[in-house]
């Protein structure tokens, strides 16, 4: 049943939406920003009405003789003020219903999603509240209305039982205190409202809190064509000794209050109260969502060759935002394809999107859009970097080879010369992409800090069979081209944390370590840095000495080498093991560290749940090279590996 | 072309949104109470009498009781419900009993009704007893002429005179 109405409701929106993107085309659809436009609109109230504020007077007679002279004194300016403070507070409600019911037929207000939906029917009774309240400020027979029926229904509760509608029977009990008070509560509910909202905002990831301007413009032009053109006007003057009898009604507000006089305040109460009681509790009522691998899914997002966690039921975009991935995106709401990205390995639901958006063949070619696709288990995505950390968009360059050197058995220096003296830029700790004839592509760590040179100094390790590295090791020489694309990759140093840091290196994963710890000297950073470079044999250690002369230099930094499989001759009288068992023995709680760890496949799969379960927050790990899904973790595990690719 | 036709289009789908705040922003008015009909409105908040009369303590009560303590009158402290009954051309159109506020039932009672009635004239009779029992006690009763969308309210004022009408 409530599958169905979800369904009813997913269906409905798409083919109004479809409309709207006739029409606006679909980054503009204002359907696609009902949270923005609510804020939007909200401000416009608040605007309009903080000048209202300033001109009304907080008295029996002058509330009411200022708020019509308004309209009727100044059409054009204050009068027009007046109709927009109004229409864009009706405005509010309508989005905001929008808003909620969209969430609600999108099956987005369960699980994890409870606070924002909780939030948001707070946010709803208080826009009820303080725009119920507004009605009583301009003391015509609407207010006379609005505070009586309010103070009837208030007095159904025992706590009042009749008491309080004596203060508005008798014309000689209103005040001109009343006014004061009544403007104090419309402007503090309002402020409980902007702060509310804000928690509320704060809850979703780079949630955009202002409308494109087109829309924004569009709406601010509608809203005043409709003040203009239908002004609102004060009613007859407030006169406790006469009955309401009949009234323009605001029926966005006020229909409780229709309700209240063809039922009875305590039909109302009860309406109100299950109505709230229902809206509430929706986010656990059953049924509950299918329950998929656990609460918790992760992601494997590339080319940041970064693992973030996804929650049951969440967005793979809302995922990767929330951790900082870059992920392009605009409407969020599967209407304009701008966060379309590939699924390499594991299943997700797509979600609903506009047709056209994703065809079945792109579909069928791994495509999905980020903002409607749900994980079903781990999964690995790609998309196309718009932006990079800190502006550096990645580019192709040309470059040499300037300089082939062995480092060791089965590593090699090779330094390239980037064609027309330019200086690459780029983090500590990102890579390139070695560009192969036929497209394919070979991810190596930039192995020095970032520098004003157009030479490029890589790391690369022999893999048996590999295409490439074998190609390095047996003909590459100085002069051959190379292409390649870069930077890339989000795993680099973060300077803005204190947290001392513990590196782990596997292997040819010394290479970006390597960058970000040269660069962390270059910067002085004075946070404790601690290298655990793990490797089978002393001889796969290919650069021993760099890290001790380090630590003899830098009194910050400690080298702990860590062998897996010493032979005899290695006469190794160090530490043994798996290199992140090592750091566990070292620090078995890691809640107050950074890890950057880079090396291979298993070593990174290994270390990451294992370092988790020992207090490593999910926002201090920063890996790299690593496959996720159980599918890809026995096939291929060196295709991307910075320093060592294949 | 197809930018000026995009605008209509966007135009043709702003143009019922602004419709639909605008109009429902004041309309269909809301009849609050049926034409040709006032209203009626009985409001009041009175501590009725003590349930129970006071009595006068002997001279052998109070000589047993702390020197601070000897109040010549011993009264209880619960006091009794209201009950108001309104006649309206002969027929009793409603009656009610209120309980006097506070866990003691000390406080004053409170009664608030709200009815209507056929605009024209009226002979209306309202009755209130507070004391614990006994016939009632105040008695007004008025004949009047109510146009559509008066207001009658009738409330109790002790030092006024008790039931008052008040249009």
């Amino acid at each position: 049943m409530l599958k169905r109405a979800h369904a009813a409701g997913q269906w409905s929106f798409m083919r109004v939406e479809g409309v709207f993107n006739a029409a606006f085309g679909d980054r503009l659809n204002p359907l696609y920003y009902l949270g923005p436009i609510s804020y939007f609109l909200l401000w416009i109230a608040v605007g309009t009405g903080l000048i209202l504020y300033a001109l009304f007077e907080t008295s029996v007679i002058g509330a009411y003789d200022s708020v019509d002279a308004l309209s009727r004194d100044h059409p054009w300016s204050g009068g027009l003020l007046r109709s927009l403070h109004r229409y864009a507070s009706d405005g509010v409600i309508l989005t905001m219903l929008l808003h909620l019911v969209r969430h609600w037929s999108f099956d987005r207000y369960r699980g994890f999603r409870w606070f924002s939906w909780v939030s948001g029917v707070a946010l709803l009774w208080l826009v009820y509240t303080v725009g119920i309240n507004g009605y009583m400020l301009p003391w015509d027979r609407l207010s006379q209305f609005v505070v009586v029926a309010t103070a009837e229904w208030f007095d159904w509760l025992p706590v009042f039982n009749g008491a309080l509608v004596r203060n508005f029977i008798f014309t000689e009990n209103v005040s001109d205190r009343l006014f004061s008070l009544l403007a104090f509560i419309h402007i503090g509910v309002s402020l409980v409202i902007l702060a509310i909202l804000w928690v509320h905002t704060q809850r979703v990831p780079q949630a955009r809190t202002v409308p494109p301007l087109p829309i924004a413009l569009g709406l601010t032009g509608a809203m005043v064509a409709l003040s203009l053109a239908a002004p609102a006007m004060s009613q007859a003057r407030a006169d406790l000794a006469l009955a309401v009898t009949d009234l323009e009604f605001d029926w966005f507000y006020l229909p409780a209050y229709a309700l209240l006089y063809r039922t009875s305040p305590a039909t109302l109460w009860m309406v109100l109260a299950g109505a709230s009681l229902l809206f509430l509790l929706l986010p656990w009522l059953p049924p509950r969502r299918r329950a998929l691998a656990g609460d918790l899914s992760h992601v494997l997002v590339r080319p940041d060759n970064r693992i973030v966690p996804v929650r049951d039921g969440e967005t793979v975009l809302d995922a990767g935002l929330r951790e900082g991935i870059a992920f392009p995106f605009d409407c969020r709401s599967g209407g304009c394809g701008r966060c379309k990205a590939t699924l390499t390995a594991g299943r997700i639901d797509y979600g609903n999107c506009q047709p056209g958006v994703l065809t079945d063949a792109e579909r069928a070619d791994g495509k999905f859009l980020l903002c409607t696709a749900v994980a079903l288990g781990d999964i690995e995505v790609a998309y196309e970097p718009e932006t990079a950390p800190g502006g550096l968009a990645p580019r192709l360059w040309n470059a040499r080879v300037a300089l082939i050197e062995p480092l060791s058995h089965d590593v090699k220096r090779v330094v390239l010369n980037v064609e027309g003296g330019e200086a690459p830029e780029f983090y500590a700790g990102q890579y390139l992409n070695i560009l192969l004839e036929d497209g394919e592509k070979r991810a190596f760590s930039f192995a020095t800090a970032p520098r004003r040179s157009p030479e490029v100094e890589l790391q690369i390790r022999l893999i048996p069979g590999g295409r490439f590295t074998t190609h390095v090791f047996e003909a590459m020489k100085p002069g051959d081209a190379i292409r390649f694309e870069g930077p890339l990759g989000a795993f680099f140093l973060r300077e803005e944390s204190d947290k001392p840091i513990i590196f782990v290196a596997g292997s040819t994963g010394f290479a970006p370590v390597k960058s970000m710890v040269e660069y962390a000297f270059q910067r002085g950073m004075t946070r404790r840095m601690l290298l655990y470079w793990g490797a089978r044999r002393l001889r796969d250690l290919y650069l021993p000495e760099l890290p001790r002369q380090w630590a003899r230099e830098h009194p910050n930094f400690e080298f702990i080498p860590v062998l897996s499989d010493a032979a005899p001759e290695d006469a190794w009288t160090g530490r043994t093991g798996l290199v992140h068992e090592a750091i566990l023995e070292d620090f078995p709680d890691l809640g107050a560290y950074q890890v950057y760890a880079c090396g291979s496949a298993g070593m990174v799969e290994a270390a990451y749940p294992a370092f988790r379960a020992h207090g490593l927050s999910a926002d201090e790990c920063f890996s790299d090279a690593f496959r996720l899904t159980p599918a890809l973790r026995s096939e291929q595990v060196d295709l991307v590996k910075p320093g060592g690719g294949a | 072309m197809k930018a000026v036709l995009r605008i209509a289009a966007q135009f043709a789908l702003y143009l019922p949104l602004m419709l639909l705040i605008g109009v429902f922003s004041t309309w269909p008015r809301f009849q609050v109470i049926a034409p040709g009909e006032a209203l009626v409105r009985v409001s009041m908040t009175h501590a009725g009498a003590r349930k129970v009369a006071c009595r006068t303590r002997s001279a052998a009560e109070l000589a047993k009781l702390a020197p601070n303590m000897r109040n010549p009158q011993d009264c209880s402290r619960e006091r009794a419900a209201l009950v108001v009954e309104l006649e309206i051309d002969g027929a009793l159109a409603w009656r009610t009993e209120a309980q006097p506020a506070g866990l003691q039932r000390d406080g004053a009672s409170t009664i608030y009704h709200r009815m209507t009635l056929p605009a024209g004239r009226h002979r209306i009779v309202a009755r209130l007893r507070d004391t614990a029992d006994g016939p009632f006690n105040h008695v007004r009763e008025a004949v009047l002429e109510l146009p559509a969308g008066a207001a009658l309210l009738i409330d109790f004022a002790a030092d006024k005179g008790g039931l008052q009408f008040r249009t």
